[in-house]
């Protein structure tokens, strides 16, 4: 088995990085309403909807609508795929901070 | 698109250090707080009991005013709990709502029987059994709730505490009313504040 030593890109970009550890903070089993998450990062509706979709497109998160008209409500959780995914980046990038500090050298 | 834009690795490590910082604060319950506030109740609350029943002979039991301190105290607490839960809860569903509803239930109606049981066998029952009851059966409560807590894998040093305060208001079995207020107020309430500065480190060195 081989150690990962690239930063996985489904996750590499800043709003999608902040979904998935703003999920991760949660407990296993939970789930969080799409307005709060919203709310949360900031993003618009239409923003939020295009990172969730490429995120549960790669299996990182699932997203279940329940109820209908004022009462419905779309909640948002990181699958088990999507937290081993984050663990995976976190340490591929904190090999890269360790490797930069060691060479001198500012990565990118 | 913006959120798509190539990140440094320094950056992608300050966007997650910002975001679980943010999410953390915003969305885990500050167990410190409710851990204070209840620390304050009992040291305040058992401690100004005790100082009303220091040097009775006989014992008469803590005066009205010292009790209604306790109630107001624990009302406040009550309403500061609920507060602090419900605003990191907001949103979120699922295992640990139902987990926490089970404790919170639990505790609640414990809280209601001892209400209920005290004034019921006030009568009947002599002033240290009394005693026993009312001040030590809190404690013994809050220590199997907390032990629940940790069953339920949500607060796991809570298991700790909840041990502490069952030992706590065990030990009161063999005590004098008026060294069983002292001892709920420094052992009990002084555990809890402890508890709050254990959890305040602990969630620094996790952050």
């Amino acid at each position: 088995m081989t150690a990962e030593t690239e930063l996985d890109p489904v996750i590499h970009a800043p709003a999608r990085l902040r979904v998935v550890v703003t999920l991760a903070t949660l407990r296993d089993g939970d789930n969080l309403s799409f307005t709060r998450l919203q709310e949360l990062l900031g993003l618009t509706p239409g923003n939020l909807i295009t990172h969730l979709r490429k995120l549960e497109d790669a299996g990182y998160v699932t997203t279940v609508k329940s109820g209908s008209g004022v009462a419905s409500r779309t909640s948002v959780s990181l699958s088990p795929q999507g937290r081993k995914a984050l663990d995976n980046y976190t340490a591929v990038l904190r090999q890269l901070l360790d490797s930069a500090s060691t060479n001198g050298t500012s990565p990118q | 698109m913006l959120e798509d834009q190539d990140m440094s690795v320094q950056e992608a490590a300050a966007v997650v250090q910002d975001a679980r910082a943010r999410a953390r604060k915003e969305l885990v319950i500050s167990t410190p707080l409710v851990y204070m506030a209840w620390g304050l109740v009992w040291l305040i609350g058992y401690g100004a009991m005790w100082l009303s029943v220091r040097g009775q002979h006989p014992y008469t039991g803590p005066s009205g005013v010292s009790i209604a301190a306790v109630f107001v105290l624990a009302g406040f607490a009550i309403a500061a709990v609920l507060v602090i839960a419900s605003e990191a809860a907001a949103g979120i569903d699922g295992q640990s709502v139902r987990q926490r509803r089970i404790i919170g239930s639990t505790w609640a109606i414990g809280y209601l029987i001892l209400l209920i049981t005290a004034p019921a066998v006030s009568s009947s029952v002599s002033a240290r059994t009394l005693a026993l009851i009312s001040f030590a059966g809190p404690v013994v409560l809050a220590g199997l709730t907390y032990i629940l807590a940790a069953a339920l894998g949500r607060y796991r040093p809570a298991l700790a505490l909840g041990a502490w305060l069952v030992i706590v208001g065990t030990s009161c079995a063999w005590l004098a009313p008026a060294t069983i207020l002292a001892t709920c107020a420094l052992a009990g309430g002084g555990a809890l504040l402890l508890m709050a500065v254990i959890e305040t480190r602990l969630r620094a060195h996790d952050s």
